[in-house]
């Protein structure tokens, strides 16, 4: 049962499309991030499921309603911007009750109703207080309350957690989640980190130059990628070509590498973790480029008659130097076959 | 950053501004208060006594404030226009505003004149279209002049508006939308709170504008409609009346001081 | 972004024709070959130009301005300059002090100036109106300078004077050498603003000039109580071209717009 639905959408940004015939469907309850890189239409599908765009094609249905031209003030869709957007002559208690004022919501109930929702988002004794005097992370919360408060039927956020530190982004991203499921908010989601999109959602949709890449749940996006795309976006660092039983140089290169596919695949792709790095005689032959000490483990770029490899080396202590020859395992069985 | 006041760097403007312009400034104020010797407002009594120049008080405060809340209404959703145009037109369009402020006072009066003159275009609009029979008086009437000065005064207030307005928080007026707020109450709730600086300094420059011009009224009003500057030119020139003159400095300096303080506090 | 409200464009192209609807009015009147100011004008041709040229009293009221104009740009830099680099390179007790001072030029109308210099440099000291002149358009324009070339300088590091004194230079010659060149668009957009608020003043002109030495602003005012042609149209026309021009070039050579 679809509660948001997309058809065919078109959006104009500028002079060029930003979106191009969208097909999307959100069911009750979900939480639905759009992933993928800066310019690739996941703002624009946002504001012009706000309202604050117009499509120029294509229809947006939500809860069975033809939204298309219904004016942005009276969607009852909760937004919560990238910067926030907190009305900076209001206190953090004014800036979530104005949704509720302009209502004209009396106060024996606006009140009770505010302070649940600041509470709710753990900001409470923070009621007086300006955004000016609120850290990143509190403002972003107030944000939230403020969108939240209204009870709206689909609550759209743009990138909310980019302008703050990466341990807050963490902590802040179980909050929002914790905050869904109690209150059971259809949620829509724009990201361009995929570890936030992987950790937040009951599906992903990854957007590219205005079209849908792949929409699924976070298993299948991770561990099937759809395109070569998608693959290249979630971390699969080493694709190739695969045809005539051989894997083939990107780019049109001579380079190739005879390997059986468990099945038909126009594209094969592993991770860097997937991929160890062997000494010579082992594989693929080539010779390290530069090595990154991370932590867990040491990644290697390995030049290879099938261009730059990604791989790890197998033991933290001991490792490959820059010039060093070794050989690179790529195991049919664990890559991703794509197409 | 040195902290000695480096005096040789201060010392020919001081001497400028501080002998050549307060002293004489000044002094002449002092004289509004000098009777025969010693202090006293009797000059200030005896101005007012003259019902003439109590009209002409109150006609250059009636103008002036008329002035400003017509050029503030036109300029708010002018400049809320002006700050969505697409940014290739928006350096002509501000080149265009700040232009008249550049161009002679008198040529842009004179334009007044052009129109408002027995056979200028409004009389020849109305006369060749019937309405009357024969050129109306329009210049040198208080119309005249509130229209010159208006004229005169719009790009301040239209460039501090968009001042103001460019420095809105970004997605403010979109996050007001999404609340539920429609365009009247996105502006009374969230824009005009956020932009009531801009509005202030624009309303004091043209209050002030006004109420200290002179090229204006002296061309369009005349000897008949006079604002506070021309009848100080009148008392200095024809009736060689310099305690009027030294009372209507101090007015002029006065008036300016208090809008000034006023609206400085109100925009608190 | 929303589109811009119907209203709001009206209002603006409202705004806009009442701003700038006067300059065609001025154009077209200037072009007439009337004998009196007729506006639809009943010809056209260049006759009140070749009258403009004729005037005495414009001529030689406006080679003043230009002089006047000129003398007190200067000046006004010369005195302001200064001040904008004191006020951004030091720090001192009075800073604002200081600015309140040298705005006041500013607040005061205009009018109280010219008649308060009028008392002083020529009832009391019998000066030449000239230098009276120069002396309350300078003052006037100091407030100018200052401000405009101090939020130049403001956007000056101060540490690049520092530099240039750790290689040898003089406090004067780091200036000269290094402050300057790097401060050009600012003095120019200074220069050029100064230059125009001379050469329109009317108010401390006012009570300043007498027969013989005037302004051409001033002339004219004192044209239009006795005459009503519309040679008047044709310089008040060929002054707006002259601005535009002045502040075209400035612009297209030194990009001041960046600096206003």
């Amino acid at each position: 049962m679809s509660y948001l639905r997309l058809e065919k959408l078109d959006v104009a940004y500028g002079r060029a499309a930003a979106v191009h015939g969208l097909d999307l469907v959100v069911g009750a309850g979900e939480l639905v991030s759009l992933l993928g890189p800066s310019g690739c239409g996941k703002t624009t599908t946002m504001r012009a499921i706000a309202g604050l765009l117009q499509p120029s094609g294509g229809r947006i249905v939500l809860d069975g309603q033809d939204i298309t031209t219904l004016p942005a003030h009276r969607r009852e869709m909760g937004l919560v911007f990238q910067s926030y957007a907190l009305f900076p002559h209001l206190s953090a208690f004014e800036n979530v009750a104005f949704g509720l004022r302009l209502r004209r919501l009396p106060a024996a109930e606006l009140q009770p109703r505010v302070a649940a929702a600041i509470a709710a988002v753990g900001l409470a004794g923070f009621e007086q207080r300006l955004p000016a005097k609120l850290s990143g992370g509190q403002q972003q919360r107030v944000a939230l309350a403020r969108a939240i408060v209204l009870r709206p039927r689909l609550l759209l956020l743009d990138e909310p957690l980019s302008n703050l530190d990466a341990k807050l982004r963490v902590q802040m991203r179980a909050e929002l989640r914790r905050i869904q499921r109690e209150l059971g908010i259809t949620m829509l989601y724009v990201t361009h980190d995929q570890d936030e999109a992987l950790s937040l959602s009951d599906r992903i949709v990854i957007m590219r130059e205005g079209r849908v890449e792949q929409d699924a749940a976070p298993e299948a996006v991770y561990h099937s990628p759809a395109t070569a795309f998608v693959a290249g976006f979630m971390g699969y660092d080493n694709l190739f070509e695969w045809r005539d039983g051989a894997l083939h140089a990107p780019d049109g290169a001579a380079g190739r590498w005879p390997l059986q596919l468990p099945g038909p695949a126009a594209h094969a792709a592993w991770r860097p973790e997937q991929v160890p790095v062997l000494a010579p005689g082992n594989g693929l032959a080539g010779r390290v480029l530069a090595r990154s000490y991370l932590g867990e483990r040491i990644e290697y770029l390995v030049e290879t008659e099938l261009g730059p490899v990604k791989g790890v080396g197998p033991d933290v202590a001991a490792g490959w130097r820059e010039g060093d020859a070794v050989s690179i395992a790529l195991d049919p069985a664990r890559a991703a076959l794509i197409g | 950053m040195r902290s000695r006041i480096p005096w040789w760097l201060l010392a020919p403007a001081l001497a400028l501004v501080g002998l050549l312009f307060v002293l004489p400034v000044a002094a002449l104020l002092a004289g509004a208060f000098k009777i025969d010797g010693h202090l006293g407002l009797a000059h200030f009594t005896a101005f007012f006594d003259e019902p003439l120049h109590t009209q002409v008080y109150w006609r250059t405060l009636r103008i002036a404030g008329l002035a400003t809340v017509v050029s503030a209404l036109v300029c708010y959703p002018a400049a809320m226009a002006m700050v969505k145009v697409p940014a290739r037109w928006r350096g002509l369009l501000t080149g265009l505003v700040i232009l008249p402020l550049m161009v002679s006072p008198i040529a842009r009066t004179y334009s007044w004149i052009v129109l408002l003159g027995r056979n200028g275009l409004a009389n020849s609009l109305l006369v060749g279209s019937g309405v009357f029979d024969e050129p109306a008086t329009l210049l040198f009437t208080e119309g005249a002049v509130f229209v010159g000065l208006l004229q005169l005064m719009m790009p301040l207030m239209l460039l501090s508006l968009v001042s103001a307005l460019e420095n809105l928080p970004p997605d403010v007026l979109a996050a007001a939308q999404t609340l539920g707020a429609n365009r009247w109450q996105s502006f009374a709730r969230v824009v005009l709170p956020l932009t009531q600086e801009g509005l202030i300094v624009g309303g004091t420059l043209v209050f002030t504008g006004c109420v200290t011009a002179f090229i204006t009224p002296a061309l369009l009003g005349g000897p008949k409609v006079l604002m506070l500057e021309t009848l100080l030119y009148q008392k200095v020139n024809v009736a060689s009346d310099m305690a009027a003159a030294s009372v209507i400095a101090v007015l002029l300096l006065l008036t300016t001081i208090v809008v000034n303080q006023v609206l400085k506090r109100v925009s608190r | 972004m929303n589109p811009i409200s119907r209203p709001a464009l009206a209002m603006l192209i409202l705004a806009l024709t009442f701003l700038l609807g006067p300059f065609i009015v001025i154009f077209v009147a200037g072009f007439s070959a009337d004998e009196t100011l007729a506006f639809p004008p009943t010809s056209y041709g260049l006759r009140w130009f070749g009258y403009l040229f004729g005037v005495e009293a414009f001529q030689r009221s406006f080679v003043t301005s230009l002089v006047v104009g000129a003398g007190s740009t200067l000046a006004a830099l010369a005195f302001g300059v200064p001040v904008a680099y004191a006020l951004s390179r030091y720090d001192f007790r009075g800073k604002d002090a200081l600015r309140g001072l040298l705005t006041l030029p500013l607040v005061v109308p205009g009018i109280i100036v010219g008649l308060a210099l009028l008392d002083l440099m020529v009832l009391v000291y019998a000066l030449p109106v000239t230098l009276g002149l120069l002396i309350g358009h300078t003052t006037l324009l100091i407030p100018y300078t200052v401000r405009v070339v101090g939020s130049s300088l403001s956007n000056l590091r101060s540490d690049i004077d520092d530099a240039a004194i750790t290689l040898g230079a003089t406090r004067l010659q780091a200036f000269f050498k290094v402050v300057l060149p790097n401060i050009r668009g600012g003095v120019a957009a200074a220069a050029v603003l100064a230059f125009i608020t001379s050469f329109n003043q009317v108010p401390v002109s006012l009570f300043l000039t007498g027969p013989g030495v005037s302004t051409l602003p001033i002339e004219m005012m004192a044209y239009m109580e006795t005459s009503y042609d519309p040679s008047i149209a044709a310089l008040s026309t060929l002054l707006v071209l002259f601005t535009i021009a002045v502040v075209a070039a400035t612009e297209k050579l030194l990009g001041i717009s960046k600096y206003v």
